[in-house]
């Protein structure tokens, strides 16, 4: 009876870590919020094309032929939209349309041109304006027969990549796939562990609770491992998604990824205390997880937001976690040029721990 | 050192649990004996849980103390909890995983080696080796939780209303189980609130009301005593229950399964 023997706390961590990670991986919605949810958001969003800027010009059917229509047709960013001109104008109305370009003639060889634009889309109206502007002195200059005009531009193209929306979505989605893990993972696993007193029953054990959170943790940073990996692989496999060192970036990306799901779990842990079940639960994550998803530039970039909220939006977790994901995937720098963004990240996580001692609760 | 001499396995002196101004348990001694099936029969809010609770070091007490197999629950609850089985008034298990997954899951904490279907086999429930929990009936649930608690080979097994909520057939076979746990040797600690359970199944029994042991012996002599005192029951018991028809009628008893 007296057998003095200490059980091995390593052989339990091992088992807790491992069986941990097969319950999740069998959770629904764990699967559906860490995996599938990411992947779809990617493969949908990558399909959008980094075309740039495209601009949409009504030309009213029935005007005379004149070299600016058809200068403006030639413009391979201009889709041109034939109509009468008042469905046309009906459409530029709506946003429909950026332009409708109205060209006259009076006299033969002298057009009057007029460009119709709405304040529905001011960026593209205001670049139709200026490719419009654009042509309409070029043939003035032809007509003019100025072959040699003193102010001449051309235009040289640094070499620079092509920066699609997968470029910018991507990171964003291993952000937001971390955080979920960490977040809706954590709370509502260990609130339903708490609920079906599964911990009681592991405390009748000699495992040590510290044993039993580790593993916790533990297969909760493997899962997020295998998130980022799996996202990586989906966009360099189906959208040529660029890793600028390869596997180093590759290599880079797990360890900013182990960082950012060891703080974010410090969010878990935190509100899992708070919450005393699934219904107080739900408010709680989506009070945390919905504004980082919205200002932390998971969907689009946080520069688009009104400058007032800057502060805010750039010193959230996530935004700090993406930036230093884009720093060395997009940007292509190293991680030392990230590390200010990690340490955002840490400091957040230690804020967070220090919170959830005061809140744990195992029942 | 843990004493050997002594025929009990559990002794427990002035134990207390306060909650605020209120007394769960309040004051109680008593020792279990090797071997036996102790049972403590009480309604709900007795104390009979956090009594249990603080024997198995899952509570701390207030005052008292309780030694099992001679370590004491405060100072070697490590010790204590690797020589004793527990099974919780409900599940405590992950609903993801099926009943070998579980029972690989546990061997590892307690660091030693059981082949699942073996434990399985022990309560018929081989086939439903790759099944979780969840799918499982009620007397299904019942049986894979006490035999889940016997991986350790623990010395004491406590049971906490471990019949609650079932029907009576599934009641009986669970019964048989923890029969043939006991004649293996194990000791038994149970609490119910079922007077033929503990009648039936309890070598001894304490009678807990508001947090204090009222009465302790066994079922027969409490029985004796009370009638010694020229206590009669008002009502005359039936020769057969409807439960006898249905079971004369149909061959089987009342079950779930």
């Amino acid at each position: 009876m007296s057998s003095s023997k200490r059980p091995s706390q390593l052989r339990a961590y091992v088992a807790l870590t491992k069986f941990a990670l097969k319950a999740s991986l069998r959770n629904k919605s764990t699967l559906f919020f860490s995996i599938i949810f990411p992947i779809v958001f990617i493969v949908a969003l990558g399909m959008i094309g980094g075309g740039g800027v495209s601009v949409k010009i009504g030309i009213p059917d029935g005007q005379v032929d004149n070299p600016i229509q058809s200068a403006v047709s030639n413009i391979s960013t201009i889709k041109v939209e034939k109509g009468t001109n008042e469905s046309l104008k009906a459409e530029l109305e709506k946003g429909k349309l950026d332009a409708v370009l109205e060209v006259n003639s009076q006299d033969a060889g002298f057009y009057s041109v007029n460009l119709l634009t709405s304040s529905a889309n001011p960026n593209t109206s205001s670049a139709a304006q200026s490719i419009v502007r654009g042509i309409v002195d070029q043939v003035n200059l032809k007509l003019s027969n100025v072959t040699n005009p003193p102010v001449y531009l051309t235009n040289t193209e640094i070499s620079g990549r092509k920066s699609r929306y997968v470029d910018f979505i991507l990171p964003g989605q291993i952000g937001f796939s971390l955080l979920s893990t960490a977040l809706f993972g954590t709370v509502f696993g260990f609130i339903a562990l708490r609920r079906l007193l599964v911990f009681k029953r592991m405390f009748v054990t000699p495992t040590r609770p510290i044993t039993i959170l580790l593993a916790q943790a533990t297969s909760r940073l493997i899962l997020a491992l295998f998130q980022t990996t799996l996202i990586l692989a989906v966009g360099v496999l189906l959208f040529q998604f660029y890793l600028p060192h390869g596997i180093i970036t590759f290599l880079e990306m797990l360890l900013i990824s182990a960082i950012g799901l060891i703080s974010f779990l410090g969010f878990g842990f935190f509100l899992s205390g708070i919450a005393d079940d699934e219904n107080s639960a739900g408010p709680l994550v989506n009070l945390v997880s919905m504004p980082q998803l919205l200002l932390s530039g998971v969907f689009f970039s946080s520069d688009l937001l009104p400058k007032w909220l800057a502060p805010i939006a750039n010193n959230l977790p996530l935004s700090y976690f993406n930036q230093a994901v884009r720093t060395v995937t997009t940007e292509g720098g190293t991680l030392i040029e990230a590390t200010p963004y990690l340490l955002g990240v840490l400091a957040w996580g230690i804020v967070m721990y220090l919170l959830a001692t005061k809140t744990f609760k195992w029942e | 050192m843990p004493d050997t001499t002594s025929d009990s396995i559990i002794q427990v002196s002035n134990l207390v649990k306060t909650y605020g101004d209120f007394n769960a348990v309040d004051g109680i001694s008593f020792e279990v004996k090797k071997g036996e099936v102790f049972g403590i029969l009480g309604r709900n809010g007795a104390g009979k849980t956090t009594t249990l609770e603080i024997i198995e070091t899952l509570k701390k007490q207030t005052s008292g103390d309780v030694v099992v197999n001679g370590y004491s629950v405060s100072e070697h609850p490590l010790q204590v909890k690797q020589s004793i089985g527990v099974q919780l008034q409900s599940t405590g298990f992950y609903p993801e995983l099926t009943l070998v997954d579980l029972l690989d899951m546990f061997a590892a904490m307690y660091d030693v080696k059981v082949d699942p279907m073996k434990v399985l086999k022990q309560v018929d429930l081989e086939e439903k080796a790759n099944t979780f929990v969840n799918k499982l009936s009620g007397g299904q649930k019942q049986r894979f939780a006490v035999v889940s608690t016997l991986i350790n080979k623990p010395s004491v097994l406590f049971l906490d209303e471990p019949t609650t909520g079932l029907d009576p057939h599934a009641r009986a076979s669970l019964w048989e189980v923890i029969r043939a746990i006991n004649v293996e040797g194990t000791t038994i600690v149970l609490t119910t609130h079922y007077i033929e359970e503990a009648e039936t199944l309890c070598d001894r029994v304490a009678i807990m009301d508001g947090g204090k042991i009222i009465k302790i012996d066994t079922p027969k002599k409490l029985i004796n005593e009370l009638i010694a005192t020229g206590f009669k029951r008002e009502t005359i018991r039936k020769e057969a229950t409807l439960e006898d028809v249905f079971m004369n009628l149909t061959g089987k008893g009342l079950s779930d399964e």
